[in-house]
Formats: structure tokens, sequence, C-alpha cells
């Protein structure tokens, strides 16, 4: 038996199919284009309900995001296992379903059934070549739903398909935005006897390895922090976070630098073992008259007196950070006159390829003196990095105590 | 990816890794690969020689921290055959020179290994070159 085809039906069809590929939905943000779709679609195919459900793939299951006449499936956060039920079905099978009855033995989702939906057609939506969700329609009468009903949902998943892939990527550039943006050093403290400055550039993207981190204890000393987690990157941003975060922890609870030091060793020794970093954990009298310090594999402080040249201050080496267990860690206690300036810093301001380190430190002391340290850091950054790019991350921090 | 060589000389059955003048982000991974693999050459005890080395960064005492604690991990050992002065400044500076057993000549670190080589004799040398992959080439 042939089919009629009836002229007005193909004008109709070619007006629903321009419909979904309208040019004018792509001006529309990724959300709106998904709702605009959702509505024209139910319009087209004359359907009493459309929804939308993506897939949480490491869950296995399809959830309910988005839809129109059966809002209730999103609001209850409806969850459907794939391979199961009418949805289900849809994505593990990756090909439409039409059911010309809606019943418990065909549908498991119970507010399908509650609602009054007597027929269903569903598509898979697809992203390169990938099931990402489901999008389908119902109704509330019974209904035969038609070859080319299927093709023009099949058309309109698709151009739903590619808004959610979109919707997602920027959803994950935001979070790891974010996330960067949280490991940056914080703002420094204002602290009543001490002028601060710093400055921190990473050797690429938007945070690495190295830190720095100033911040007052209950007992009214401060602390300053300087790091530098080996690798690069996000991934040694991320370890640098948690060793930032658990030093804090530390310094609350032992007054003595050393032993501050010693448990972050062995925290990172048990939960990070491949680890590795060079810390410099000073603690600062109230008055800010002296320093205790403690190292552990970091470069020591240049120190600049009012109207001297700067020094290399003399402090007690240690392990880095991450090598062996019970390290033995001393303190070492620095007397800070008024005005005198300390400088401290990560070794990528002081290395260059094809330079001695003791030629970078060098230029580093004859430019660090007894100042305002914003001016200081600007002078240090740059006689020491100028306009080369740096390779390695730079961390630099600059405390003064106040002049009498 | 360029494909970087290490030279591995096995003497009197100890795989003996030839360190490059710099080691950096650039290479530090790479060495780091080299010097497990060679590890299983010998009886899991090898010897780094660093005396051509005059830079080494963070990166490139990561791949030896974590090569020595491997080799350890496996029974062995890794000993290291003294570098310039450059980069002994950085083993004083990060306390490294206090764990990594270090010595001035090969001879001096062969006749440290527990049953292996004593002395600094090349009769019984056989060179392999190491890719980056571990392949012998």
């Amino acid at each position: 038996m042939t089919a009629q085809v009836e002229p007005t039906s193909i004008e109709a069809r070619l007006r629903a199919i321009q419909s979904i590929t309208d040019a004018a939905l792509s001006r529309l943000d990724d959300h709106e284009l998904l709702i605009e779709i959702l509505d024209r679609i139910r319009e087209i195919l004359r359907a009493d309900t459309v929804a939308v459900l993506l897939l949480d793939f490491s869950a296995g299951q399809l959830i309910a995001t988005a839809a129109a006449g059966l809002e209730e499936e999103v609001r209850q956060g409806v969850r459907i296992p794939v391979g199961r039920g009418f949805a289900g079905r849809i994505a593990a099978e990756h090909r439409p379903v039409i059911l010309d009855r809606v019943d418990h033995t065909t549908v498991l989702n119970p507010i399908l059934l509650a609602k009054g939906i007597q027929s269903m057609m569903g598509v898979p939506m697809v992203a390169r070549g990938r099931v990402t969700g489901v999008m389908h329609v119902g109704s509330l009468t019974p209904r035969q739903f038609t070859g080319h009903d299927v093709e023009l949902l099949q058309l309109a998943a698709d151009r739903a398909a590619a808004a959610v892939q979109s919707m997602a990527a920027h959803a994950d550039r935001v979070a790891v935005e974010a996330l960067q943006r949280s490991l940056i050093p914080s703002a420094l403290p204002a602290a009543a006897r001490a002028e601060m400055a710093g400055r921190y550039v990473p050797g690429s993207g938007v945070v690495g390895g190295d830190w720095y981190d100033a911040f007052t204890l209950p007992s009214g000393e401060l602390c300053v922090v300087m790091g530098d987690v080996a690798g690069s990157g996000l991934p040694a941003a991320v370890i640098m976070g948690r060793m930032r975060s658990a030093l804090r922890a530390y310094a609350l609870e032992s007054p003595d630098p050393a032993e501050v030091l010693r448990r972050l060793d062995r925290k990172m020794q048990h939960f990070e073992p491949d680890a590795l970093a060079t810390v410099l954990y000073a603690v600062f009298d109230p008055a800010l008259d002296q320093v205790r310090i403690c190292m552990a594999g970091h470069f020591p402080p240049v120190i600049a007196l009012p109207a001297q040249p700067a020094e290399l201050a003399s402090i007690a080496t240690g392990l880095m950070i991450g090598v062996s267990p019970d390290a033995p860690r001393r303190v070492t206690t620095l007397p800070i006159p008024a005005g005198a300036l300390l400088c401290f810093y990560t070794d990528g301001l002081i290395e260059r390829p094809g330079q001695l380190i003791d030629d970078g430190l060098e230029r580093l002391r004859r430019v660090v003196v007894a100042q305002s340290p914003e001016v200081a850091c600007a002078e240090v950054m740059g006689e020491l990095v100028g306009s080369e790019p740096a390779r390695d991350d730079i961390a630099l921090l600059i405390i003064r105590r106040r002049p009498d | 990816m360029p494909d970087i060589r290490f030279l591995v000389e096995m003497v009197k059955g100890v795989p003996v890794v030839a360190a490059p003048e710099e080691i950096d982000i650039t290479n530090a991974g790479e060495l780091r690969r080299a010097l497990l693999e060679s590890a299983a050459y010998g009886s899991g005890t090898l010897v780094v020689d660093l005396t051509r080395t005059q830079f080494c960064d963070t990166a490139g005492l990561h791949a030896l921290v974590g090569a020595r604690k491997r080799a350890q991990a496996e029974g062995g050992d890794m000993l290291l055959v003294t570098p310039g002065a450059g980069v002994l400044r950085i083993f004083a500076i990060t306390g490294l020179d206090q764990v990594f057993p270090s010595f001035t000549t090969l001879g001096e670190a062969l006749a440290h290994i527990p049953g292996g080589a004593g002395g600094a004799s090349r009769d019984d040398i056989a060179r392999h070159d190491v890719g980056a992959d571990g392949d012998e080439r």
C-alpha cells in the first residue's frame, strides 16, 4: 500500500525542522537554548510533556534535568538507572524507543504513570559519539508516534546535546578557575610593628608549587612561611595547598618551629610519600625584635640593616620535607633592629640556567636595601627577573620592622 | 618529545648512570625513569655519576630522591659520585648531602657496594644506551 503524502504535511514538516534548526537559537545562551528547544519540540509534536535527562556517567544513572509539562520529574530529582525502564533502555541501547502503551511493565518512573501519560517516544542525546542523555515526549491521550516524529525529536535532541556539552565544559572551567584562585597566596595580614609586601609569579598557568604565607597567632607572634613543592602547575599547587593548610594547623598547636616542621614532614611522608618540598618557617616575636627560623632545605633570607649592605642570614640548614623520617631540625634566632628588613624568596628568583646559584644570590644581596618593602619588592623583581619570562615559580615576601 | 638518552655503563655488574650537565624540569622525568630502569640491570643497587652535572633544580632533586627511595624499597641503594661545586651547594642547602651516600670517585662508590665491584677497573664493561622509555638500543 503506498502512503499518501499530502503537500501540506511536507510543508509543515519543513517548517518544523526549520523551527529547531533556526539560526536565531544560536543567540541564546546554553540554558535558554535548552528551554527553548523543549518548548518548540513540544509544540511541533503536539506533545503534552517533554523532558531531558542527563547521564551521570560515574553513577550509571540518568538525572531529570529539564522538562515542560513534567516539571515534577526535575523537582523530585528523579534518577533512572541506565538499562532499566524506558529512558534507561534508550541510553543503554543507544537508539530510539516508542511506547504505544505506558504502564508499570514499560516504564520505571512512577511520575509518568501518576501523570496519566498514555504514549511515549524517546531518543538518545549523543555528543562526540557518546550518549550524554535522553530526550522524551509524552501524550496524555493514546497516540501512535511515527518515524517522522522520531526524526524530528532526534534533531531537537542533537541540538540540545550540543548545548548541554557546552554548559558542562563551561562549568568545569569555572570550577578549575575557582580552585586555582583559592590556592594563590592570600592577602598579607596587617601587623602593628611590621610592613610587608609580596610577589607571586607562577612559572606557568595560574598557580604552581611555590607559596608564601603570613599570619598572626593568638600569642601575637607573626609567622612567615616560604615553600616550594617540587613539580609544576596545578598538580604541584594541589600538594602545596595541603602543605600550607597543614602547616597553619601545626603552627597553632606548637610554639616550636622545629616541631611544626617535624609534624609537617611526618604528615607529608605518610599521606603523600612522593611529595618533595623546601619550606622555611619563621616566627617573629610580637615586638618584632627577634625571629626564630627553622629551615627545611630552603634558601636563607637576605637581611639588611638600616644603612648597611645586605647579607645572607646565617641560619642552620635542615633536610627538605619528604625525604627521610625524623630528620634533625634546628632553630636559629636572629635579632632584628628597628628598621631592619628581611627578604624571603624561593629558588626561582635566583636560579638561571648556565648561572651559578651564588651569582644569583649575590645579585639579590646587592639589590636588597632596608627601605619600604613595596619598593624593595619592585627593585628585587626588576633586577632579578627583568623582562625574562619566569621558567620556575617565583615567590617573594619582604618584611620590615618599622623604624622607631 | 625529544629522544633523551642516558649513558649506562655496567661496571662489574653495577649499573652506572651518567647524569647530564643540567638536570631540570625538561629532563628530570626521563632521568628518573632511566634510573629506575637501570636499577633492574644490577642487583637493585646503582650508581649515579654526577661529575658532569653543574645545575640541578628541585625537579632534578625530586627525580634523585624518588629513584633512591625506590631502589631502597627493592632492597638496594643508589650511590652518587660527587657533582660539581654548584650542585654540592644545592645538596648542602637542601640537606641532601647528609642523606645521599656520596663519593668523590667512581672507584670509591663501587668499593662501597656490598659484594659488588671493588676498584675502578673497567676491564669488564658493557655499554648500554638507555632511552627515555627504558628500552635498550
